[in-house]
């Protein structure tokens, strides 16, 4: 019995080392600096999780639907994140089945630390925006869930330019855009927001109703629970 | 072996597992929401049938907002968790000592329960504890995005349970400490 005692002994601290290893090691990076994409004397405020930080919606911003609808769905959304990917056709369905009731709103949050193809993508689908419309950006979106494998796994050498073509855009003047920082600051003020609100990964929504009121939605949730969340937001008047 | 299998098909051991296995599972599944769920369930001019609809309909996201690898552990954890806890109620029941089996079995929950979430774009007991950018980086460091905290979660917990078996069918005999010749 005792050899067996010993190994249980050494088993528990070995468990909480381990544990601790990994808490330790997650506080020692939460103090590193950002990824390379962040501005220089930028930092990440942590997530205080205030609905009620949320950007307004304006102009500025890409709508789906009608911008006075009942109800918003504000999405903070990663191209490369196969969850967002999964999430898209949910909110599309939704978009069909409520049609003038409820609008989308599609916020930058790429994840550079897991995804680092993200957020050029996040800028193609700006300069998509910027040269091809509201319209331009929502085409450039679908096309793009629809056609790549998220992960990181995308080509954004051939994939960016053959949207931008096949959506109609000037695809030199996309190239350009795409290799400037003018929607650096943009992008990075959408992350910001996102964190500030309580996001901790994508995708991540807040369901605004007519009154004001927030309901954050994190993850890619089945259609019922969309569903019923936007049912619930049609009741607030 | 046969011994903890007829414990565990018990009527009362099966309701013990059933009930923590639900548990574990559902609170595995609304905790990305459990912020929304509290704002539902504390809101008076919620119906109360959409105080139990939606929190129904979250419970499908385990085939929605978890890969394969976080969706298997996620349901093991759960199950392990039950049968863990049915084996400790029938020891303290006998009488017998639980040793360092507990403490494992609870460190398997803790352990699966940081890696519980979406594997890919953030798990997220470690991204809410740490921030967003401390969670996300562990997460890029680690070669299964956080799920190697389930799998560590489900051997804690499977080891755990070999010990309460071990315990269990453990004839119960007076075992001096030590012998003296």
């Amino acid at each position: 019995m005792e050899p067996e005692a010993k190994q249980s002994n050494l088993l528990i601290p070995g468990a909480i080392v381990v544990a601790g290893a990994l808490i330790a090691g997650a506080l020692y990076m939460s103090n590193a600096p950002r990824g390379a994409t962040a501005n220089a004397g930028q930092q990440l405020e942590l997530p205080t999780g205030d609905l009620e930080q949320m950007k307004p919606i304006s102009s500025d911003d890409h709508i789906r639907g009608n911008p006075d609808a009942k109800v918003t769905i504000v999405e903070y959304s990663d191209f490369e994140c196969p969850f967002c990917k999964a999430f898209h056709p949910t909110l599309q369905q939704a978009m069909q089945e409520y049609g003038n009731d409820i609008a989308w709103v599609y916020r930058q949050f790429p994840l550079d630390q897991l995804h680092s193809k993200a957020r050029k993508e996040a800028i193609a689908s700006e300069c998509a925006a910027e040269l091809g419309g509201n319209d331009a950006f929502w085409k450039f979106t679908d096309r793009f869930f629809e056609l790549t494998p998220s992960n990181d796994k995308t080509d954004i050498g051939s994939v960016l330019p053959r949207i931008a073509k096949e959506i109609g855009l000037d695809t030199a003047k996309f190239a350009s855009c795409l290799a400037s920082t003018k929607y650096d600051a943009h992008i990075e003020d959408n992350v910001q927001n996102a964190t500030v609100t309580g996001g901790n990964g994508t995708p991540w929504s807040i369901v605004v109703t007519q009154s004001g009121k927030k309901y954050p939605l994190s993850g890619a949730q089945p259609y019922e629970a969309v569903k019923q969340l936007i049912d619930l937001a049609l009741k607030d008047n | 072996m046969r011994t903890v299998l007829t414990i565990l098909t018990s009527t009362r051991s099966l309701l013990t597992v059933l009930t923590l296995a639900t548990f574990v599972f559902v609170l595995s599944v609304w905790l990305p929401n459990l912020r929304l769920l509290f704002l539902v369930w504390t809101d008076a001019s919620v119906s109360f049938g959409d105080k139990i609809a939606l929190p129904m309909s979250l419970l499908p996201s385990i085939a929605t907002n978890f890969t394969l690898l976080s969706a298997s552990y996620t349901i093991a954890i759960a199950l392990l968790a039950g049968i863990n806890a049915a084996l400790t109620v029938h020891l303290i029941k006998t009488r017998r000592r639980i040793g360092g089996s507990a403490v494992i079995g609870a460190s398997g929950i803790f352990a699966g329960a940081f890696g519980v979430g979406c594997a890919a774009c953030g798990p997220l007991i470690l991204t809410s504890l740490i921030g967003t950018v401390g969670g996300i980086s562990v997460l890029a460091i680690l070669p299964l995005r956080g799920g190697e905290l389930g799998i560590i979660g489900v051997a804690l917990l499977g080891y755990s349970m070999y010990l309460l078996a071990k315990q269990i069918t453990k004839p119960l005999v007076c075992e001096p400490t030590s012998i003296e010749l």
